[in-house]
């Protein structure tokens, strides 16, 4: 691996290029980030938009043939929350140019319609084609309401809109959509104008593409852009609860969902972030971690029960699917295991299974171009990028007592449950 | 005496290994330079559609409850002593397991430590420890992993489907089984199914990434103990060429109708050849891909939306082409996808379109060899099939817009097929 690092090639706009020849493909992940705000609901159809239409390809047939003309290349655009910061990404992954049947050079090719996609859209005289607009708004729509289909996704993104109501990270869906249905081709067209001058802009790329001609592409692209202002994105992050909120929604399912949040007490994302990592995957990470241990295998009562850390939030989120009826024995169980964290009781055989395994995941997160982006993208508003093993290192380091003094400062904020109403109103 | 094999491709440059190991276990070695993980899978040609069958030796066939095969997985990990589970909390590897229709994997992936669990995984999937408690603690665990499931309605859409196209063939039923049907599950029923279906002739280890021939070797000649290869018997009722129902609807909380289509095909033989296969997953890009003209009408019209999708679904005994997505008009939505289908009978595919369409399976191949868990897995499902793992290229390679033209007249029956919808309360 070489070229550690990002190198801005334009203003707000950084570059980094892992080469490695060992990959049958190449991937090249293109992220703005802007934060979270009102124009949430246009970037969402935005996204879509640019992901299926440009000037040069209008038509939805005529995009993927070109896409599927570079061999199966595989194009996608998607929106993502990361902390308070919206995320909208395009990204492509291909065969190397030394599978090209003809020695064309394929990656550039695909480099040209990631450049393509971005600055000649499906657009003219300050909007977009209204049809397309309303095609793309209709795909939005069945998309956000098709959360609901994902009973487990579902039951988290219910907590996180209760739990955080007065953040801009507990995204309301009901205004969303309302949002989404008020939009047309001109406030489309104007949030597009507003991604391009006020992004931080990251582009990652791994295997064997060209450094200089992607940084020669983006920096002319981007340079070209007039009153580039990027906005640094900052999250609130709430240390501590002052008290447990309880809610209860109920849905016709064979199986109810808990759904719990905590807040940890990190000041921001990098406080005490890999003693929280560990912490957390002690608590409900791997099959060795005390939830699994306990709510699963001791007590049968679920299938999963696991618990996730939002660095980019401050925040834990619990998951488990149970009987209505076994909900108190559950939360009891959860909680008697949060305190076992609290008071350092875990054992040092869980300690050194979660250190163990945490590392090693790390260490091998740089054999697959998509891994290597999705990783080193992943630290792209950190002060320092780390190389996996450099990772698993400081994982590594952790101690006992870090472990115990992040679980202190954890506090339960909700408790969420997804019934289905079997065990009548509380 | 251990019989290994070199097995290379020019294209990819990459070789493979294929070792006939001393206790009659077929091995996989996949080495990839400058991998830092390694991938193993240690998998049996079981799965959740075995459900009568009779090891060499026994007089009757033997029929067990929906659901063991998977169920066995989950009991595999426990052991007398330490459950494997905390035994790879000790080498730091992320271990796992599966069970679909026809196989059953255990697998672990790691960089650091890959001899000790491999030692792990060959230990644990050959020395079964089934009591009454244990099988008992299971039963509420996968009860709620079914519920879990029943909940999906993708997953409900499409096994309502399978239960509208199919009279007998086990694939209608769930792989997990029903709550009701594990609980029938004894540990002597976990014995007598571990000792016909875990044999070494009936199973393949695959390990790919940072590894060696000689390194597998010897973690493999020093656990693996040579075992008397049993042949197995599996019954299957006869199977009609014609579906259950035309049309099944089910009531769930979701946003918008969910459509699953199936053409069923009219199968002479239980298994299907490779070329087959990739001439059907060709043929669904034509009908109805991303660049079909009939993908485009439909979204234009408003008809569907990107959460369509096809898939090609076959196994021993079964074969269907699968249309899904969502609707709110699906009965429009399958009116056209069979006209379409007529239509193309008539006319035949369009050669351009056939040429592109190739080309991105050739591309979709290459890419498959970049992720060591994918190739793995991929080298133990080829092996159960019948195949080597690059043989697809040539395969590819051969196909002929006559070849598509063929399989399109010979496996679409507008007549054999059916439609499963879960609509909103």
């Amino acid at each position: 691996m070489s070229n550690i690092g990002y190198e801005e090639i334009a203003r707000g706009v950084k570059l980094m290029c892992v080469n490695s020849g060992k990959f049958k493909t190449n991937c090249i992940y293109l992220d703005f980030y802007m934060p979270i705000t009102d124009s949430l609901a246009a970037q969402y159809v935005l996204s879509s938009l640019m992901g299926h239409s440009s000037e040069r390809y209008p038509t939805l047939k005529s995009f993927n043939a070109a896409a599927e003309s570079l061999y199966g290349a595989d194009f996608d655009s998607s929106v993502a929350t990361i902390g308070e910061k919206t995320r909208i990404r395009f990204s492509v992954e291909l065969p190397d140019d030394r599978f090209s049947l003809d020695g064309e050079k394929i990656s550039q090719k695909a480099v040209d319609f990631l450049a393509e996609i971005i600055k000649n859209p499906c657009c003219k005289d300050g909007h977009f084609d209204e049809e397309l607009a309303e095609r793309e708004i209709r795909f939005t729509l069945e998309n956000i309401e098709a959360e609901k289909n994902d009973k487990r996704a579902y039951a988290v993104s219910r907590l996180r809109q209760l739990m955080c109501s007065d953040e801009p990270y507990g995204i309301d869906r009901d205004k969303l959509e309302n949002n989404v249905r008020g939009l047309d081709g001109k406030k489309l067209f104007d949030a597009y104008g507003e991604m391009l001058k006020k992004s931080s802009v990251f582009i990652t790329a791994c295997g064997t593409v060209d450094a200089q001609m992607l940084k020669r592409k983006f920096s002319g692209l981007f340079s070209g852009i007039s009153g580039r202002e990027p906005e640094k994105p900052e999250t609130i992050f709430i240390e501590k609860a002052d008290r447990v909120r309880y809610f209860k929604e109920t849905m016709e399912l064979s199986q109810a969902k808990l759904v719990i949040g905590l807040r940890t007490g990190m000041k921001d994302s990098a406080d005490s972030y890999y003693a929280y990592r560990v912490m957390t995957d002690i608590f409900g990470g791997g099959p060795y971690s005390r939830l699994f241990m306990n709510v699963r295998e001791k007590m049968s009562l679920c299938y999963y029960c696991s618990a996730r850390l939002i660095r980019d939030k401050g925040i834990i989120f619990i998951q488990s699917g149970i009987e209505d009826e076994n909900y108190q024995s559950a939360l009891d169980e959860i909680n008697a295991q949060l305190e076992i964290m609290k008071k350092g009781e875990f054992t040092d055989s869980e300690f050194d299974s979660s250190v163990c395994a945490l590392s090693d995941a790390f260490s091998g997160v740089e054999d697959s171009p998509a891994a290597v982006c999705s990783y080193y993208s992943s630290q792209a508003f950190d002060s320092e990028i780390l190389t996996g093993s450099e990772f698993a290192e400081k994982l590594g380091s952790v101690t006992r007592e870090q472990v115990t003094a992040c679980a202190q400062k954890v506090t339960v904020d909700s408790v969420y449950l997804l019934s289905n109403g079997e065990n009548g109103d509380e | 005496m251990n019989n290994i094999k070199e097995i290379k491709n020019e294209l990819l440059q990459d070789s493979y290994y294929e070792i006939d190991h001393a206790s009659g276990l077929k091995i996989f070695v996949y080495p990839k330079e400058n991998y830092s993980t390694s991938y193993a899978v240690f998998g049996t040609k079981y799965g959740s559609i075995d459900t009568c069958f009779k090891a060499e030796g026994e007089k009757e066939f033997t029929e067990v409850p929906e659901g063991i095969a998977h169920f066995l997985e989950h009991k595999l990990f426990e052991s007398e002593e330490l459950d494997a589970f905390e035994r790879y909390g000790k080498t730091g590897a992320s271990a796992n397991a599966y069970t679909s229709f026809d196989k059953t994997c255990y697998l672990f992936s790691c960089s650091k430590n890959f001899d000790k669990s491999l030692e792990i995984l060959l230990d644990f999937v050959t020395q079964p420890y089934f009591t009454p408690e244990t099988v008992k603690k299971e039963q509420g665990i996968i009860g709620q992993e079914i519920k879990m499931c029943n909940d999906d309605p993708g997953w409900e859409s499409l096994f309502a489907l399978l239960r509208a196209m199919y009279h007998r063939h086990p694939v209608k039923i769930d792989i997990a089984g029903t709550v009701d049907s594990i609980s029938r599950i004894t540990a002597d029923l976990l014995y007598g199914c571990y000792e016909t279906f875990y044999n070494p002739a009936n199973m393949a280890l695959a390990v790919a990434g940072n590894v060696s021939v000689e390194g597998v070797l010897e973690v493999a000649d020093r656990i693996l103990k040579p075992k008397k290869c049993r042949k197995i018997e599996r019954k299957f009722e006869a199977e009609p060429a014609s579906v259950v129902e035309d049309t099944v609807i089910r009531r769930l909380p979701v946003a918008m109708p969910i459509f699953t289509i199936g053409f069923k095909e009219d199968i002479k033989t239980p298994e299907r050849t490779l070329k087959e296969v990739t001439e059907s997953n060709i043929l669904l890009d034509i009908i109805a891909g991303r660049t079909s003209p009939l993908y485009e009408s439909l979204i234009d019209e408003g008809l569907i939306n990107t959460a369509f999708d096809t898939e090609y679904f076959e196994g021993y005994g079964y074969s269907a082409h699968i249309f899904s997505g969502e609707s709110e008009n699906y009965e429009k939505v399958r009116e056209r996808i069979n006209k379409e289908i007529e239509k193309l009978k008539k006319t035949g595919v369009d050669e351009k379109d056939f040429e592109r369409i190739k080309r991105k399976h050739y591309g979709s191949f290459i890419m498959n060899f970049n992720d060591v868990d994918s190739i793995a897995n991929s080298l133990v499902g080829a092996y159960f099939n019948g195949e080597g793992l690059f043989d697809q290229l040539e395969v590819l390679e051969s196909i002929t817009a006559e070849n598509i033209n063929s399989r399109l007249r010979n496996a679409f029956a507008v007549e054999n097929s059916s439609m499963s919808v879960i609509k909103r309360d």
